[in-house]
């Protein structure tokens, strides 16, 4: 018996050395639907889900497998289907169809079933808009997303900061200024009233830059150029005054552009 | 009395079962993996050691449940011991309930042993057990009865690789039977319908003694639920010991 236990152990290990052809990812043959899992799962469904997740963890991880992203949909609703509640694989495959896959519509299509099945939290719109602003720059997306994830009870401070920036990079200075003049207010420390303030700061530069630029432009059009200093469009009838920043400081002006700038960087204010 | 001695020899027979050893050793390795999967998890891996420990607990007891519950009856008919037990001043009934209530303790006894080693386990990690875990365990109890008592009537007229397959449907079929609800809405109303729903409140729905999902994700439980499945669970085992009692008392051993 000793003999036979030591010769199969020897053999394994020498079967272990003989190198085999394998198919990256053909352990997929057929993944079944996460409403037929639940009926097989026999009451054991958040069991089969957390089994699924951590082996789709260790499959897409998997480089060498190179079409691995092509059930990545499926295999999270099957998690979604066996255990709705289960958090962290909507944000996990999110994760993965960002930065793996560079599939921005898979990642949303989780995220929003993450919220469609937990309404209650802000983490999914959060993540979404997150994801939105910094990857794809679409502030436009963005700016729902946050809206979504502010509404939602328990969502952090930060929501609404990123929820106003976004605001602001389309353009709308008037809601962005009133959503920040609110934060400034409400803040409870000094960080972020500071940030507020600078916030605050950047929105009034960019409403009375492009207040200035419109006279500047009226300017051109009737007298064929640029002034030579900005008080000229108070002389000329154009501006009541000219605006200064929040900080009381003349805005920079270049006469021979016709570019305007703040005096100070908003951040190192 | 009578029935407490019967109890007591059964629970003295079956502790000493090595089947019953070997699925506590499956069941203590099942818990102990909870530890190392959580390990290959990315994020909450306090859900994957309470999921992993729950099943394993609830699986190897209704495992234990069936495998010793099938051969309770059986064996005594087997080896003849009934004809001597039957002929004390002992009747059929106190005989079957002394054997029901032998195997509740063992299994009881099982259950607490797994979680107390699921408990420290999970405290090494977490350090956080709430009350949700108790109750759950409580229902998976009540589930092991129901369970028991289903092995039991098999074993009053079948060999134990029958009961065990019929107690094995049963468990399956009590974890399906949700999905006859689901057909049953998309019905038309009729007497297929009326039939539907007859035969869907007679099986078993073992999903009201589930409460895996909530303790998990500490979920709100309402407080109706446990009353109710509680008596479900009661009023259940007790149908089914009246049937093994029924088949028993009408069983010939000659």
């Amino acid at each position: 018996m000793v003999v036979s236990c030591g010769l199969f152990m020897g053999l394994k290990l020498i079967t272990d050395q003989i190198p085999r052809k394998k198919v990256p990812g053909a352990s997929i043959i057929y993944i079944p639907s996460g409403k037929y899992l639940k009926y097989a799962s026999l009451g054991y469904s958040s069991l089969f889900a957390d089994l699924v997740y951590i082996w789709s963890i260790q499959y897409f991880s998997n480089h060498s497998v190179p079409e691995r992203f092509q059930y990545l949909t499926h295999v999270f609703s099957i998690i979604s289907e066996l255990d709705p509640n289960y958090l962290d694989p909507y944000q996990v495959g999110a994760l993965i169809a960002i930065y793996d896959a560079k599939d921005f519509d898979t990642a949303m299509e989780i995220l929003e079933k993450g919220l469609e099945k937990n309404p209650e939290q802000w983490i999914f719109p959060w993540q979404a808009g997150h994801y939105a602003q910094m990857i794809l720059k679409d502030f436009k997306l963005a700016k729902k997303y946050y809206k979504m994830a502010m509404e939602i009870q328990g969502s952090p401070p930060i929501t609404k900061r990123l929820y106003s920036n976004a605001v602001y990079e389309l353009g709308d200075y008037e809601t962005a200024w009133k959503n920040w003049l609110e934060i400034y207010k409400n803040a409870d420390d000094k960080r972020v009233k500071k940030i507020a303030s600078n916030h605050l700061y950047r929105t009034k530069a960019a409403i009375d830059i492009q207040k200035i630029k419109q006279a500047l432009y009226k300017y051109k059009n009737k007298f064929g150029q640029l002034p030579k200093k900005l008080g000229v469009l108070v002389s000329s009838g154009i501006l009541d005054s000219i605006p200064q920043d929040l900080d009381g400081r003349d805005y920079v002006y270049n006469p021979e552009t016709g570019k305007i700038k703040t005096a100070v960087i908003p951040w190192k204010r | 009395m009578k029935i407490r001695a019967v109890a007591s020899n059964t629970f003295k027979e079956a502790i000493r079962d090595r089947v019953l050893y070997l699925l506590l050793f499956f069941a203590v390795i099942s818990l102990i993996s909870s530890r190392i999967l959580a390990l290959l998890t990315v994020g909450d891996k306090i859900k994957i050691i309470m999921d992993v420990g729950l099943a394993s607990i609830s699986l190897f007891g209704v495992l234990m449940a069936i495998l010793m519950g099938t051969g309770l009856v059986y064996k005594e008919i087997d080896k003849k011991t009934i004809y001597t037990l039957l002929s004390k001043p002992i009747n059929r009934l106190q005989f079957l309930l002394g054997k029901f209530f032998g195997l509740m303790a063992t299994l009881f006894i099982m259950l607490v042993f797994m979680s107390l080693i699921f408990i420290i386990i999970f405290l090494l990690y977490s350090g956080q057990i709430t009350w949700k875990f108790f109750v759950s365990l409580g229902f998976v109890f009540l589930e092991l009865c129901l369970i028991t008592s289903v092995a039991l009537l098999f074993s009053c007229f079948s060999t134990p690789i029958l009961s065990s397959i019929f107690s094995l449907s049963f468990y399956v079929i009590g974890h399906l039977s949700w999905g006859l609800e689901t057909l049953i809405k998309k019905m038309k109303p009729g007497i297929t319908k009326f039939l539907t729903q007859a035969v869907y409140a007679l099986l078993p729905d073992l999903e009201n003694f589930n409460f895996k999902s909530e303790v998990v994700h500490n979920l709100a439980i309402p407080p109706k639920i446990f009353l109710f499945s509680f008596l479900y669970g009661i009023i259940y085992t007790f149908f089914i010991l009246v049937l093994a009692m029924l088949v028993f008392r009408r069983r010939d051993f000659i």
